[in-house]
């Protein structure tokens, strides 16, 4: 009888203490305060391993009839675009056109593990991995109207995202190379059949954006190539010239690595008052909820910002093989937290007159959200002030309400963010598919 | 059909136990994936078998089956408890599946071998038995 129920139990046990683990290493929810990971000294909690990560995905469903996102007080938001396809970056002409590049990853990326037949699913239901529709549309404003006219200005693009203007030149980068095309002012599509300028890292092309910021003399290109894994599980030698800003002589074509360790640097800017060179970064995944912040940071030539081998300076990624300690100890600390899994993907800093003071000299952060955080993180546009070329203080959400209040609807997500020729902040939507404009003012009551 | 399965499951999980231990000796993402694939495949394939084995065991008919045979039962059962919490441990990236990974196959495969065993015992058992007869 005792030798019986002893075979009984033990095995029992086992499986209990198996389940046990399981759920033991189940997903968390963030408990870390967002206001302790903002800004230049974020709180970091150990790094964890999941059976199953933190996730939490709403479900995309666009703006129904009037809705909108909701804006701080003294400003005022109205649509100027909607009906595109997946609208990703802005970009604001001289003569006062805006630029939307309509665009979605190339989808060349292998299914080489049982996870990620999993993980398409999950990102297919946000809409944020709808087909985008390679093309960049012009909007231009009727004179004496509020109405804006769309026209397709660029097609047959390959996922393209950055796109900037030298002079007469207009500069796409899609996700394999950098084309140029002629531009006459005041046209409203472009004729030229355009030529490559340089190539852009294209295997895999697991993060497939390539942001472009041209320098002020026009002579160069800056390009912001992100990683071709979350933390090199595609080996390392996919990684070349990767997770990185690449700079493209503009004369030649000719390009060399300016800045590395940056994993995803979605965003590049100027920094008016010192003139430095500035990115938005999206970091790893995957070791926590509060794990790890994405950043701002200004970036220094010949600089190395940690991925893979560590993260925040000095933090070593336990996942990434063969280990080096002395890139670890190369590796240079981000200026400023945004907080975690809040997926920026604009960066501007505003330098118009149309918006209150408050929100002038300092940078606009576009949030588009993460899978892998609970309860949701991002999915606003927030606001960061810099005083003397140095951002300050706390994060400030200045446009919001792209999730329900419940976070089970996605309505919008921002991206690219302009301004505005008469100085408004400008808002690409690839949820919602629409472009917002943010402009001083009081918003009216929505007509219900 | 029960013979015709039941190995082929086994020697996924064998095979992922090999796979893990060079990953975890070279770090070359190659073998962690394949072993990814091979212990979720191994599941997949494992669950007719196991289905087959938990009727002949539970529900043998007028001849009781054995404490062996329900031991066997019980280390299978374990042993694929292992291995669907392994699977989730191999959907981590890169070297985050280490060292959990290769424990988890080398108790999966070890519950495995001595549940065969005492399977096996059993059978030659019949046999024998059955010869006297």
């Amino acid at each position: 009888m005792n030798n019986k129920k002893w075979k009984t139990v033990v095995p029992t046990a086992v499986v209990l203490a198996i389940a046990a683990i399981a759920l033991g290493g189940c997903s968390e929810r963030a408990v870390i305060d967002p206001q302790q990971q903002m800004g230049k000294e974020p709180v970091l909690p150990a790094a964890k391993n999941f059976l199953i990560p933190p996730m939490q995905v709403p479900e995309g469903v666009g703006w129904q009839g009037d809705a909108h996102p909701t804006v701080a007080s003294g400003l005022k938001i109205e649509k100027i675009a909607d009906g595109l396809q997946h609208p990703r970056q802005l970009m604001t002409l001289p003569n006062g056109d805006v630029l939307v590049v309509e665009s979605s990853g190339p989808g060349t990326e292998a299914v080489t593990t049982p996870k990620q037949l999993l993980a398409g699913l999950i990102k297919k239901r946000s809409g944020k991995g709808a087909k985008g529709g390679n093309r960049i549309t012009l909007l231009r404003k009727q004179a004496g109207s509020a109405k804006w006219e769309q026209h397709v200005f660029l097609e047959n693009l390959h996922s393209p995202f950055g796109v900037q203007l030298i002079g007469q030149t207009l500069y796409v980068a899609d996700t394999d190379k950098i084309m140029k095309y002629a531009y006459t002012t005041g046209a409203d599509s472009i004729s030229d059949a355009g030529s490559e300028l340089a190539d852009l890292p294209d295997t895999i092309n697991h993060h497939w954006t390539k942001s472009l910021l041209a320098s002020p003399d026009g002579k160069k290109l800056f390009v912001g190539v992100g990683s071709n894994s979350n933390i090199t599980e595609n080996g390392l030698a996919v990684e070349y010239r990767r997770a990185a800003i690449l700079e493209v002589d503009v004369a030649s074509g000719a390009s060399r690595v300016f800045a590395s360790g940056l994993r995803n640097p979605t965003g590049l800017q100027w920094e008016p008052q010192s003139g430095k060179l500035w990115t938005i970064v999206n970091e790893r995944d995957e070791i926590g909820a509060d794990l790890v912040p994405d950043y701002m940071t200004s970036v220094q030539e010949g600089g190395f910002y940690g991925w893979p081998y560590s993260y925040y300076g000095q933090h070593v990624d336990e996942r990434v093989r063969p280990q080096r300690p002395d890139m670890v100890q190369k590796a240079i600390k981000p200026d400023f937290a945004l907080t975690s899994h809040v997926a920026p993907l604009g960066l501007l800093f505003y330098t118009g007159r149309n918006l209150p003071a408050m929100y002038r000299g300092g940078a606009f952060i576009s949030e588009h959200g993460s899978w892998d955080r609970s309860p949701l993180g991002g999915y606003e546009v927030s606001y960061v002030k810099f005083v003397d070329g140095r951002p300050t203080g706390q994060k400030l959400p200045v446009v919001t309400g792209f999730a329900s209040a419940d976070e089970k609807s996605l309505f919008g997500a921002p991206v690219g963010l302009a301004q505005g020729v008469d100085g408004a902040l400008l808002i690409a939507d690839d949820v919602g598919n629409a472009v917002w404009s943010v402009t001083a003012g009081s918003q009216p009551p929505v007509t219900k | 059909m029960f013979d015709l399965l039941n190995p082929i499951a086994f020697g996924f999980f064998v095979g992922a136990l090999i796979f893990d231990v060079i990953y975890a000796r070279n770090g070359d993402v190659l073998w962690v994936k394949a072993a990814a694939w091979l212990i979720s495949i191994g599941l997949v394939v494992a669950v007719v078998p196991r289905l087959i084995n938990l009727v002949r065991v539970w529900f043998p008919g007028p001849q009781r089956s054995t404490g062996r045979e329900k031991a066997a039962f019980f280390l299978n059962l374990t042993g694929v408890a292992a291995a669907i919490v392994n699977a989730f441990v191999h959907s981590r990236d890169a070297y985050g599946v280490m060292p959990q990974g290769v424990w988890l196959s080398i108790l999966t495969v070890a519950l495995l071998v001595v549940g065969t065993v005492l399977t096996t015992l059993q059978q030659s058992n019949n046999y024998y038995d059955r010869a006297q007869a």
